[in-house]
């Protein structure tokens, strides 16, 4: 198309006086034929075309002048054979600093402007073709972390859905649990509340008393020797002393044995009442808890434990979901090709500034003294590109 | 922004000093009411009495150029000593001294640009009462009344001026300190050696409160010299309007002070000024215009100390009904305005000039102090200025933003963050480390550039600036005699003492490009906080008691900006071999300030009032001398809307100096960023003011060759005129163009005042003719600037706006011709290359362009002076004209060629299309 200007400019020329065409693209060229007058392309006014490019501006809409500064309003067309061609405004005609890389603005001024279209040009070209390669590699990147990304992002999903069967698995087992834990309470329960009742007769009593006389007696012959004392009887303040024989003797009343009548009245009352003497490996009251609440106790205790545990799993597990959801709620473009960003934190310098940016997350400003502001979160960087 | 906090932390001191003040306007207390200055007090307490001062005749001596004379004060017996002095050009000076001062008390020097010519008084009468003596022509005399002592200024029989008619010349002499109490009163001698009358002294010299020290604030004052005021009253018969003594936030017609305070002369860095009052401000020029319907006089008391003027009139308060009454009953005194100057040292040295027209005023306080620089045509353009253009990118971007909105502009301007920390003639090294490169990007699409140079220097011994002057030992001092250290931008901070010629010969030199690196011939000046400001002094200013060489503070405070904006002038001036005009924009100033260049109204606010204000304070200011006036555009302070900021662009087209500036916490406000219809109503402002530039060159061209204000008000035009006496919201760019910016918020219309009764005005929009001496409703919309050309002008434009003032040099000319009611017109036209001295040498064309007689003709009105120009005249507007059948142009050397032309029968309007000759020639046009 530019040549065409050229062509009408070298082969009409002697018809067209060349500042007649000055300033006008090849699709206004149409309003400039040479004719006897000239109709302002708005209308408003027919002038002789020796008019036209005349330094003089008759036409409101500046059609007249294409070529000159003498309209307010008007435009010079820059051909910029070689480079993009481009409207500059009608003042910067002739007003001494080239603005077209071919000079046109500039013939009449004292400013010596060089054309520079075709420098311009294959310096505009060449750009183009860096900025080409950069795309291709831009866009070969960028395929490259959708990649990852999606695989990524999959890989995040699978981690989901498996932690979710986890926390399924680990709900079912927190409700098996929590029943468990619930009949151990019931068991115990029972338990406590049968004592309960047992304590006011004697029939606790006298199991009590029978039981201990039982574990004294060793061999179970009926009767506590010293021997047995011995072995089963210890100070209170210390368990690893032996009682000697006159001691144990005593406790059997100064006897060599003792049955469970004279047991009862003697040996019991010291066992129970006294501060003395106990029964080894046993608390200092050596008449203890019941062992069916012992274990009653115990197996509550268990149950317990164990729905804690389950408990903590079941939420560790629910939170890594929520953590994992929130980060795939995230937007990271339509194929998660920013979804590489998530981990990674870029620094910049400005002057005394160090500027932290991490995608996705928080923004922080250092000085060099080291004093650290943030500027808050980034929760969504993806620009439209 | 930590390190901004820290680069800012004495900016946000004072920020938070004033947040913490809780108002959103000046501090008052931070600043001297008169009850508060000692020496205002003292004086103000004495009233208008019979005057002890007499003038002893057997002293009187007459010589070729003056009268000398002296007066005794009867209290004390303390000697005067009276100077009388006819001055060519109809003015007389009057200069009062001690006889036989303790220490000699300051003359200002510098401002009077020579001795001034005197012409030879007369006596033509001599009484023990008094003697009377010829003011040569015009039957004007001086009458010097002996007992009590007063001066009379007659013409005929009127009385045109006295002094000393109330009694209020007081002049207190310096004397020695005695610090005891019970002085012993020491007896009357008539006979006394007057040497000694000073210890004689009677009830005065007792110690009266603050006479030997003042405390203002957390500041003390410790006076060692004592008193040392003087005081003179001047009474004006006739006198209704007077005018001047700027600066002042207040209207151009000044108020009566009886109900408060005198309006202060006092040069003082005033954070967040309020309006309309007689607060002192950043400059100060101490001349009043006094004015009624036959005569126009000027006061000029040449004091740099702070000043107070009282101002007092018999007719104020009275309504124009009771005034009338008065006339018709014939029972009114003559209406008079009373005016008194109060000093706080120097000596009464005052210049009464005579007129009697108001030119004539003008033309005679040229003759003393100068006229207005002849600017660089540039400096006439826009200016686009904030607090602060951030880095060179920051430079680039806004001057490319100009060109992708197709606004024109010149300058632009860096404030003290170009600096590498407000260290003056230095640049910061990482936003601004190339700044020639950013010159010559400027240069290239022929604009410039403004950077500050403030003259408060950070205290820094790895500071070139600093160890110079040090070493130099160019720092005023403290009263200790050690260097003066004061708080200002970069902290701690020495002032160089720019009343020393040495040192203001050496500032300049530190403007030469291989002193001031990184400069280029593109880069001008601006002075800010001249005045000087200190942050931590008293009244934001620098200690009285401070010493400048032999003087103290006191003496020459309100000179101090005058002499930073004298040498940094000069510095720009030499670095170009003498041959470029500088561009120095200042804040503070005094009397004789036009000399060097630019003043502006400091730091207002975007608010309506100030926009409004903006017209009486350059008005003001163009009286006394300096023309070349303007205000931030949008306003320093806040943050403008559209609307106002549209309207500020549209007014500051209009005045002088057109800058727009913003403080850094405002919201960027370059034109384009407040949408497409704001950016096109502002572009078009500005384009208007340069199709105008031909026009406002001319007039500072004249401003330069005569003293003539370039923004007048109207009563200068229409002296005869009592309706224009009072107008300050509108006024005349020279006399031929009337302005009336629209400064209401949400305007519909204004009513425009069009003054001459014999007059007829065009708009220069729409070309609609109106008669004068009418009020016209003019209906507005927001591209409206009511603006009107006089019938009976011819006004040169260049309609080819483009990127810059330079640009548009070989421009052709239309020339826009308004016929009166006589069918006649006159203008100029002047041209030369802008920016040199060459001027000086007669290189320049000057011509008259008139219209008589149906022929319009360009004359040569400097035959002797040679210049060439590209420009020739592209079109004639003839405003008010008939359709004639032919157009004749006839050109220098006898051609003569017929001239197209188109007539718009509506508007009566011919225009001439491409007569085609060279702007520099002989030629006449001929409408047949």
């Amino acid at each position: 198309m530019f040549f065409q200007i050229i062509f009408a400019a070298v082969f009409s020329g002697g018809l067209v006086d060349a500042r007649k065409i000055r300033g006008i693209s090849s699709s206004y060229k149409r309003f400039y034929r040479e004719r006897k007058s000239f109709l302002c392309i708005d209308g408003s006014k027919i002038i002789p075309f020796e008019q036209v490019n005349d330094d003089y501006c008759d036409c409101d809409d500046g059609s007249d002048e294409p070529g000159t500064s003498a309209c307010p309003r008007g435009r010079f067309y820059c051909t910029n054979l070689g480079f993009r061609p481009h409207y500059i405004p009608s003042s910067r005609v002739n007003d001494g600093i080239c603005d077209c890389c071919d000079a046109s603005d500039e013939y009449n001024s004292h400013a010596h402007c060089q054309n520079t279209c075709w420098n311009l040009g294959q310096k505009e070209r060449a750009y183009v073709e860096v900025q080409m390669r950069t795309l291709d590699e831009g866009l070969r990147l960028k395929q490259q972390l959708i990649e990852e990304g999606v695989l990524l992002w999959r890989e995040k999903q699978a981690q989901l859905r498996e932690l979710q069967q986890v926390a399924e698995d680990l709900q079912i087992k927190l409700e098996e649990h929590r029943r468990r834990k619930h009949e151990a309470d019931q068991l115990k329960e029972q338990t406590l509340k049968a004592l309960a009742a047992g304590d006011s007769g004697l029939g606790r009593w006298n199991r009590t008393v029978s039981s201990v006389f039982q574990l004294l007696d060793s061999n179970g012959d009926g009767s506590i020797t010293v021997d047995e004392v011995q072995a089963k009887v210890s100070f209170v303040h210390d368990e690893e002393q032996i009682l000697s024989e006159e001691e144990a003797a005593a406790l059997l009343g100064g006897g060599q044995r003792m049955d469970l009548i004279k047991f009862q009245h003697t040996l019991w009352e010291v066992l129970t009442k006294g501060d003395n003497v106990k029964i080894k490996d046993t608390p200092s009251s050596p008449v203890g808890e019941d062992p069916h609440l012992q274990a009653a106790d115990k197996a509550a205790e268990w149950e317990t434990t164990n729905l804690k545990k389950v408990e903590e799993a079941y939420d560790t597990v629910n939170m890594e979901i929520s953590d994992l959801q929130k980060k795939l709620a995230i937007d990271y473009g339509t194929d998660w090709e920013f979804l590489f960003l998530n981990s990674q934190c870029y620094k910049l310098k400005v002057y005394e500034y160090t500027y932290t940016l991490c995608p996705f997350n928080q923004v922080l400003q250092k000085n060099t003294a080291g004093t650290e502001v943030s500027l808050g979160m980034q929760l969504n960087p993806i620009l439209p590109l | 922004m930590a390190a901004f906090t820290e680069r800012m932390a004495p900016v946000l001191l004072l920020w938070l000093a004033v947040c913490l003040s809780g108002a959103w306007a000046v501090d008052r207390g931070n600043f001297k009411t008169c009850d508060q200055s000692a020496f205002c007090k003292r004086q103000r307490a004495l009233k208008p009495a019979e005057s002890p001062y007499r003038a002893l005749l057997e002293t009187m001596e007459l010589t070729n150029t003056k009268l000398t004379l002296q007066l005794i004060n009867d209290n004390n017996k303390v000697r005067l000593l009276l100077e009388l002095y006819r001055l060519q050009g109809n003015m007389t000076r009057v200069k009062i001294n001690e006889l036989k001062p303790l220490k000699p008390r300051y003359e200002v020097p510098d401002v009077l640009i020579r001795e001034p010519p005197t012409e030879p008084l007369s006596l033509l009468s001599q009484d023990e009462n008094g003697v009377v003596l010829s003011l040569g022509a015009e039957s004007q005399r001086v009458i010097v009344s002996a007992r009590p002592f007063r001066l009379d200024i007659m013409e005929g029989r009127e009385v045109v001026m006295s002094l000393n008619s109330r009694g209020l010349l007081a002049f207190e002499h310096l004397r020695m300190r005695k610090d005891t109490q019970t002085e012993p009163e020491v007896e009357k001698n008539e006979e006394a050696d007057p040497a000694n009358q000073a210890e004689t002294a009677k009830d005065e010299d007792k110690a009266v409160d603050g006479m030997w020290e003042e405390t203002f604030k957390s500041h003390s004052d410790s006076k060692p010299n004592g008193p040392s005021a003087v005081s003179l009253d001047f009474s004006l018969p006739g006198v209704e309007h007077v005018y001047g003594i700027p600066e002042h936030a207040d209207d151009l017609r000044l108020k009566t002070t009886d109900n408060g305070d005198p309006y202060r002369l006092y040069n003082l860095d005033v954070f967040q000024y309020e309006l309309y009052n007689p607060m002192a401000l950043y400059g100060a020029v101490p001349v009043m215009l006094a004015h009624n319907t036959h005569r126009t006089t000027g006061i000029f008391w040449l004091n740099a100390a702070e000043t107070w003027v009282d101002i007092s009139s018999n007719t104020a308060g009275k309504t124009v009904f009771g005034k009338m009454l008065d006339y018709v009953q014939g029972s009114s005194e003559t209406p008079q305005t009373d005016v008194r100057w109060i000093s706080e040292s120097g000596i009464i040295d005052v210049f009464i000039m005579l007129g009697p027209t108001p030119t004539d005023v003008f033309a005679q306080y040229a003759s003393l102090t100068g006229t207005q620089s002849f600017p660089p045509l540039a400096s006439l353009g826009y200016h686009q200025c904030r607090w602060n253009y951030n880095d060179q990118e920051d430079v680039r971007s806004v001057d490319a933003g100009f060109d992708e909105h197709d606004i024109p502009y010149d300058f632009i301007w860096l404030d003290i963050e170009h600096t590498d920390g407000k260290r003056y003639f230095t640049w910061d090294p990482h936003k601004f480390a190339t700044p020639k490169e950013m010159l010559q990007g400027l240069k290239d699409k022929k604009r410039k550039m403004v950077a500050i140079v403030d003259p408060h220097i950070k205290v820094d011994s790895n500071y070139k600036i600093h160890n110079e002057i040090r070493s130099r030992d160019f720092y005023v001092k403290n009263k200790d005699g050690g260097d003066y250290e004061g708080w200002c931008w970069p902290g701690n901070a020495g002032y160089p003492d720019f009343t020393r010629a040495d040192m203001r010969d050496w500032w300049a030199s530190m403007f030469a490009y291989d002193q001031y690196e990184g400069t280029m011939d593109n880069l001008h000046t601006w002075n800010d906080m001249n005045e000087p400001s200190v942050f931590n002094g008293p009244e934001v200013t620098m200690h009285k008691d401070a010493m400048h060489g032999d003087w103290e503070h006191r003496d020459v405070h309100n000179i101090y900006g005058l002499y930073v904006h004298r040498a940094t002038a000069e510095g720009l001036i030499q670095r170009s071999g003498g041959t470029e005009r500088p561009f120095v924009l200042t804040r503070a100033f005094f009397a004789g300030s036009q000399r060097y260049g630019a003043v502006w109204t400091g730091d207002n606010a975007a608010e309506w009032d100030h926009l409004k204000i903006s017209i009486p304070m350059c008005l003001s200011l163009g009286l006394v001398g300096i023309s070349f006036c303007g205000a931030d555009v949008g306003g320093f302070f806040k943050s403008p809307g559209a609307e106002l900021l549209v309207r500020w662009y549209q007014t500051g087209a209009y005045q002088p100096f057109f800058r727009a500036h913003a403080h850094m916490d405002t919201a960027r406000r370059e034109p384009w960023l407040f949408g497409p219809e704001n950016t096109a109503l502002i572009r078009e402002a500005v384009r208007q003011r340069y199709t105008l530039l031909p026009y406002w060159y001319q007039l500072f061209y004249q401003a330069h060759r005569t003293g003539y204000p370039v923004m007048r008000p109207l009563w200068v035009e229409y002296p005869q005129d009592p309706a224009t006496f009072a107008v300050d919201n509108e006024f005349l760019i020279g006399k031929d163009l009337l302005v009336h910016p629209v400064t209401e918020e949400g305007a519909r219309g204004v009513t425009a005042f069009l003054p001459g009764k014999h007059e007829v005005w065009f708009d220069v929009h729409t070309f609609q003719k109106h008669n004068g001496a009418q009020n016209l409703y003019i209906p507005v919309t927001m591209s409206s600037i009511p603006v009107f050309q006089r019938g009976g002008s011819i006004i040169p434009r260049k309609l080819r706006v483009r990127r810059s003032s330079l640009c548009m040099e070989d421009d052709p000319y239309t020339l826009y011709v308004a016929l009166n009611v006589q069918r006649t017109a006159e203008g100029e036209l002047y041209i030369d290359d802008g920016h040199t001295f060459n001027y000086e040498k007669k290189e320049f064309i000057h011509r008259r362009l008139s219209f008589i007689n149906n022929s319009l003709s360009s004359v040569n009105l400097a035959p002797d002076a040679q210049f060439t120009t590209a420009s020739w005249i592209e079109r004639i507007v003839i405003l008010g004209a008939s359709k004639p059948s032919k157009v004749i142009v006839k050109t220098t050397d006898g051609q003569e060629s017929p001239v197209e032309f188109e007539f718009d029968a509506s508007m009566s309007v011919l225009t001439l299309r491409k007569p085609g000759m060279n702007a520099g020639e002989d030629w006449t046009v001929t409408l047949q």
